[in-house]
């Protein structure tokens, strides 16, 4: 790990571009859609259900007769947002829970990373899956469940460099020079976990958009008529046959989304080292 | 986060394979433990009258009467104080009693044993199946680094580790039930209709060995000793057979515990899909339902199994690294 005392320039390397355009394509379609497209996202109209993309209706509607283009932007801002917001909230209490276990010492230590083996004790989205089960879905349970599931990486990760970081001599000389623990995590811990984090931080986006689209889909997440991408292929599910277009436009926004987080988290990982092992 | 505590436990082999164990149990207790006060608390937790609701999804919504719903009430138990009800049912779970399902009114173990059934065999073909898919292709490619299979194989590798179960499950569907029409795109009836399931599920799980088992080939392949092997005038495939393999397993056994928690995600959503009645079924419909007793079961076998499955895992590691035993971090 190199000193922190001087930043690298931000400069975007070759292999962000693809996954960056992907992300803030989509990000931008998402936001500028609701937008440009007319139709309001709950408007049913049954005369014309399951019909083909039109030039009104760009990706056709569905078995309500829903337009289908904007209950995928209006979805769109549901699930990237949720997910952004869950990644961001995992991020902030699993870094500072884990610089907590590196400086406070042995009892703050045990317990929080206890607590940390405790949450990744539960599989996958089963927590999440049972928050919003019990909780009756919504955006809230959503949430917290994701949010449970996930910052435990965080802080293992926070914890793991912040040991290594308070080893060093430089952080020695810090401490005895007199300053105080929150000046020395500022300046010499928390900027090597941050570097980490992003990359971290990136791949827990695609995982988070995967659990609300999966809660979504189980009818555990948002609820109908809530446009949600998981949510619109659960619903679609009995027409695959006679919707094939309207079913593949949700798949692939899904699909684009979580291979952008991807993408961007491996182009990210690949330079300095790999995030620790779950 | 064993080193941590190393100095509490008797050094040597047995120390080390007591303190895994021990640590996997305490990961076992402490998973039940707090599924089951979590059960409760949403049970406390949600609005309106529980014996009504119960009474509901027994009978259906407009056949309820105020009779029935008293008499739910008073089945159950819900009407002692809540410290009490919350003893007791604590207690009855460290009897190993995990109740009756509110809907069906079959002990939960019963209704456990039957859907767990039909996931242990899907779980197991589709493991099986990604490990038939992941071990020769993960191979192939780690012989040829960089190589037109090796790109090939990454590139559907990463796409198929971007899509949710659901979307390879709809993938499959389309192409082998609805257009080719060779396979039932759902239900539980013949063999045939495990294909498509086990399938989605082995895709899925096989996006990612197939990346671990290709790295530790890569790596073993690299490593001294087999260059040294190949200097002692050892075929490339006999060096491999004899000092790569074992050396290679190690990283994929640890793997393939940690993918457990993807095989979960994976039958959730791949048996919901199919609707395929395995515990994954159970479990959403349990969670729709409010059945509270079936949630905690079903939750309860998904969490024991994850530590037994990391159990198993660390014990393979020791068995095929043995210096580990010795406390030296390999």
């Amino acid at each position: 790990m190199t000193l922190a005392l001087t930043h690298p320039p931000a400069r975007i390397r070759r292999p962000l571009v693809a996954p960056l355009l992907l992300l803030g394509g989509l990000a931008a379609l998402v936001v500028i859609g609701p937008l440009v497209i007319p139709h309001d996202p709950a408007a049913q109209d049954l005369v014309r259900t399951l019909e083909g993309p039109s030039a009104q209706h760009w990706f056709g509607t569905d078995h309500l007769g829903r337009d289908i283009a904007a209950r995928l932007v209006h979805g769109g801002v549901r699930s990237l947002g949720i997910a952004v917001a869950c990644v961001g909230f995992a991020t902030g209490v699993g870094v500072a829970l884990g610089l907590l276990a590196a400086y406070a010492g042995r009892v703050a230590d045990i317990a929080i990373m206890r607590l940390a083996d405790l949450m990744l004790a539960f599989p996958g989205i089963l927590l999440a899956l049972l928050i919003s089960g019990f909780l009756g879905g919504g955006v809230l349970p959503m949430l917290i469940g994701i949010k449970l599931a996930l910052w435990p990486q965080f802080a293992r990760m926070a914890r793991a460099i912040a040991i290594g970081e308070l080893a060093q001599p430089h952080v020695e000389a810090a401490r005895l020079a007199g300053f105080s623990a929150l000046t020395i995590l500022r300046r010499h811990v928390l900027p090597p976990v941050l570097r980490q984090t992003v990359t971290l931080a990136t791949l827990g986006l695609g995982a988070a958009i995967m659990s609300i689209s999966s809660l979504g889909f189980l009818g555990l997440g948002l609820q109908p008529p809530t446009p949600e991408w998981g949510a619109m292929i659960s619903e679609l599910l009995p027409y695959l046959a006679e919707a094939p277009v309207q079913m593949a436009a949700p798949c692939l926004a899904i699909f684009l989304a979580v291979l952008g987080a991807t993408l961007l988290g491996q182009a990210l990982a690949e330079p300095p080292t790999m995030p620790e092992e779950m | 986060m064993s080193a941590a505590r190393s100095s509490f436990w008797p050094g040597g082999a047995a120390g080390t394979v007591l303190r895994i164990v021990a640590s996997r149990l305490v990961q076992a207790v402490l998973t039940a433990l707090v599924l089951a006060s979590l059960c409760f608390a949403f049970v406390q937790a949600l609005p309106g009258d529980a014996a009504l609701r119960i009474a509901a999804a027994r009978s259906g919504d407009d056949r309820v009467t105020a009779e029935s719903v008293a008499r739910v009430r008073e089945q159950e138990g819900l009407d002692r104080p809540l410290l009490a009800q919350y003893a007791s049912w604590i207690g009855r779970l460290a009897q190993g009693d995990l109740g009756h399902s509110l809907v069906s009114r079959q002990p939960v173990w019963r209704e456990l044993a039957e859907h767990g059934r039909f996931t242990l065999g899907l779980g197991a073909l589709g493991w099986l199946l990604s490990y038939a898919i992941a071990l020769p292709l993960g191979i192939a490619c780690g012989f040829r680094p960089g190589g037109w299979l090796d790109r090939g194989t990454n590139a559907l590798a990463v796409a198929l580790a971007s899509m949710p179960s659901f979307l390879v499950g709809i993938g499959l569907i389309s192409l082998f039930a609805l257009t080719l029409r060779w396979l039932p795109p759902a239900g539980f009836r013949t063999g045939a209709h495990m294909v498509l399931p086990a399938l989605t599920l082995a895709l899925g799980l096989a996006a990612f060995s197939v990346r671990i088992i290709r790295n530790a080939v890569v790596e073993v392949r690299g490593a001294f000793y087999m260059t040294f092997a190949r200097i002692r005038g050892r075929s490339a495939g006999a060096a491999f057979l004899h000092h790569g393999v074992r050396n290679a397993a190690i990283p994929v056994a640890t793997f393939a515990a940690l993918q457990f928690a993807y095989v979960v995600d994976g039958f959730v959503v791949v048996e919901t899909l199919f609707n395929y009645p395995g515990l994954g079924d159970l479990l959403v419909k349990s969670l729709l339902a409010r059945d509270v007793p079936m949630v905690m079961g079903a939750g309860m076998v998904v969490g024991l199994m994850y530590a037994a499955v990391n159990l198993l895992a660390d014990l393979v590691c020791i068995g095929l690294d043995p210096r580990r035993l010795a406390g030296r971090d390999a």
